[in-house]
């Protein structure tokens, strides 16, 4: 632990804006599907408000609606009731302005190309000539992939995989990171490294003309939840709604050591009861 | 009620060296085609023909069988050998019109699948057409095509083109359909439009599938070329000489053009094999860049 600690630099955070547009706004939106058994609720009605430059976890039980509440954010699949918006407009241009940066829980990368290949995929698709991007070297450096970028995605690892899908999403500088359980398929040891890799790829340079970053990030950890986020938002099980807000309390910018401490051990123990408890929510939504 | 985070984490913990390992094996060199191993493929079924071949040859000695009904192997070898000229150049023509149909059949295919591969009402309307193509013998269709296309190699080439045609359309739907969806998602993310997510993602996706489709139809375009050789006998071909030396009765020269049928037979579907094998090579390799 303490070796790990002192190969991660300190992260640098960006200011959470309150008078910008909101990155997320989720007004009543949810979502419905119509089965032979009648109509199935996937995510209930749902109100949500994150600040550019807010990094926010999302914690529930498998099938609440997880995945499907962060497809109708990056404008995958329309809200069936309720709007959604992405930096005060609708996911749809957010997707024009390639504001968003997905990553999933599998690497899903395109095997017949090479890791450069992949990272350049975003920039290299609908291309603008507003496009400033990153410099694909440097970024390759970043995530600890020097030397791999002529390599294939099945010559590298699992872990190595995620970091160059989390490097695509990273590519075209987006304001707003989409990562749904982006670590679930890795091992521990590199998961936990990835946590805080995560955190300082996350603060590093952006775009001047866009909102700071933020981040949802998705997960079934609860530990992970805490370590990384300013808030944790709790769902229920299905129809998922969000049914507690915990801000997090250890002190910025996060170290591993942190993970030790008595305020981490006790956010974990709110989320925690957040889960247990789905119909009464521990902490009140508006606490944040 | 809820999955508790730690029990997860041991259940998709690896063990400490596996990364490390898959690794390793994963970054050596990729292995070259080679030729050695084809040596243990040849040799045991070229015995094993020179055996049959020795057999019949006594058989039809010892016997005495007549040569209007089996002929000797050794004189088959003899004609072949003798007049390889004529049967090169003819099998020539033969090879020429089955590619030509397979071109035609494979490249209308690729089009109407990918048209298909994006809208349902193009698949309702087109592909129970194409089924119904399938279950058709096409070859019942040469005197048609004969009329409309006149006694020249347009028909037997568009009989090879059709009957390559079906594989080659569900194959190449299938690859176009069969891509992974958080790809499919990532495109959409940043607005990639209907022509780039094809280029980028469904072309190359479909790929081993076009592959796999060409293995097939390959020979199905020499069996269309040459049943339609059979018809148009007065335009050359390998068909075309069977049917006449059959008339003739010189069994010798026909079993002589059938062998060389094999022959270009083995040619075409080993240079498909060697495509794909140097082209799924390609792709194995570390790319040029875009």
């Amino acid at each position: 632990m303490t070796s790990l600690a002192a190969s991660t630099p300190p992260v640098i955070r960006h200011p959470i804006e309150p008078e910008a547009a909101p990155a997320v706004q989720l007004e009543g939106a949810g979502l419905t599907y119509e089965s032979k058994d009648g109509i199935l609720e996937a995510v209930a009605p749902t109100t949500l408000k994150i600040r550019a430059g807010e990094f926010v976890a999302l914690v529930g039980p498998s099938g609440c609606g997880k995945t499907t509440l962060m497809r109708m954010i990056a404008g995958l699949i329309a809200p069936s009731i309720g709007t959604a918006q992405v930096f005060g407009d609708s996911p749809r241009v957010a997707q024009q302005r390639k504001r968003l940066g997905l990553v999933f829980q599998e690497p899903a990368l395109l095997a017949w190309r090479s890791v450069e290949d992949n990272i350049r995929l975003g920039l290299e698709l609908n291309p603008r000539e507003t496009d400033t991007g990153m410099n694909i070297e440097e970024l390759i450096e970043v995530v600890g992939l020097t030397g791999f970028g002529r390599y294939r995605p099945a010559e590298l690892s699992g872990g190595m995989q995620q970091r160059v899908a989390l490097a695509r999403a990273l590519a075209i500088d987006p304001p707003l990171l989409l990562l749904d359980e982006p670590f679930a398929a890795l091992d521990e040891i590199t998961r936990e490294q990835m946590r805080y890799e995560l955190l300082r790829l996350w603060g590093v340079s952006h775009n001047a003309q866009e909102p700071p970053r933020s981040a949802i990030f998705v997960t079934h950890s609860v530990a992970e939840a805490v370590a990384i986020s300013d808030r944790v938002l709790v769902m229920s099980p299905r129809p998922g709604r969000i049914i507690a807000d915990v801000p997090i309390t250890t002190p910025q910018p996060r170290r591993p050591e942190h993970e030790h401490s008595d305020r981490f051990i006790n956010n974990c123990a709110i989320v925690r009861a957040a889960l247990r408890a789905p119909t009464t929510p521990a902490v009140p939504l508006d606490a944040a | 009620m809820f999955s508790n985070p730690v029990r997860r984490l041991d259940s998709v913990d690896a063990p400490f060296s596996r990364t490390g390992e898959r690794q390793r094996e994963r970054l050596a060199p990729l292995p070259l085609p080679s030729w050695r191993p084809l040596a243990g493929w040849v040799a045991p079924p070229l015995v094993a023909l020179i055996i049959l071949a020795v057999a019949v040859e006594i058989w039809v000695r010892a016997g005495g069988v007549s040569v209007w009904v089996m002929p000797r192997p050794s004189s088959v070898l003899d004609v072949f050998v003798s007049d390889f000229g004529l049967y090169f150049s003819e099998g020539l023509l033969t090879m020429a019109v089955s590619l030509a149909g397979l071109a035609v059949g494979t490249a209308a295919a690729t089009l109407l699948a990918a048209g298909v591969a994006h809208s349902q009402l193009l698949e309702r309307a087109v592909l129970p057409i194409a089924i119904m193509i399938k279950v058709t013998p096409v070859v019942a269709l040469i005197p048609l095509f004969i009329i409309w296309l006149g006694h020249s190699i347009e028909p037997k080439i568009a009989i090879a083109a059709l009957i390559t045609y079906f594989p080659v359309l569900i194959n190449a739907i299938a690859g176009f359909r069969d891509v992974d969806a958080r790809m499919h998602d990532f495109f959409r993310s940043v607005n990639a439009s209907t022509w780039e997510i094809f280029r980028h993602l469904r072309l190359p996706a479909a790929v081993p599938y076009l592959f796999a489709s060409l293995k097939i139809s390959v020979t199905l375009s020499l069996i269309g070329a040459v049943v339609a050789e059979f018809f148009l006998s007065g335009q050359g071909g390998l068909g075309a000489l069977i049917w006449i030396e059959q008339n003739n009765l010189r069994l010798d020269r026909v079993f002589a053009a059938v062998l060389m049928l094999t022959l270009i037979g083995v040619t075409l579907s080993t240079a498909v094999v060697a495509a794909e094998r140097v082209f799924s090579w390609r792709l194995d390799q570390p790319s040029a860049g875009a």
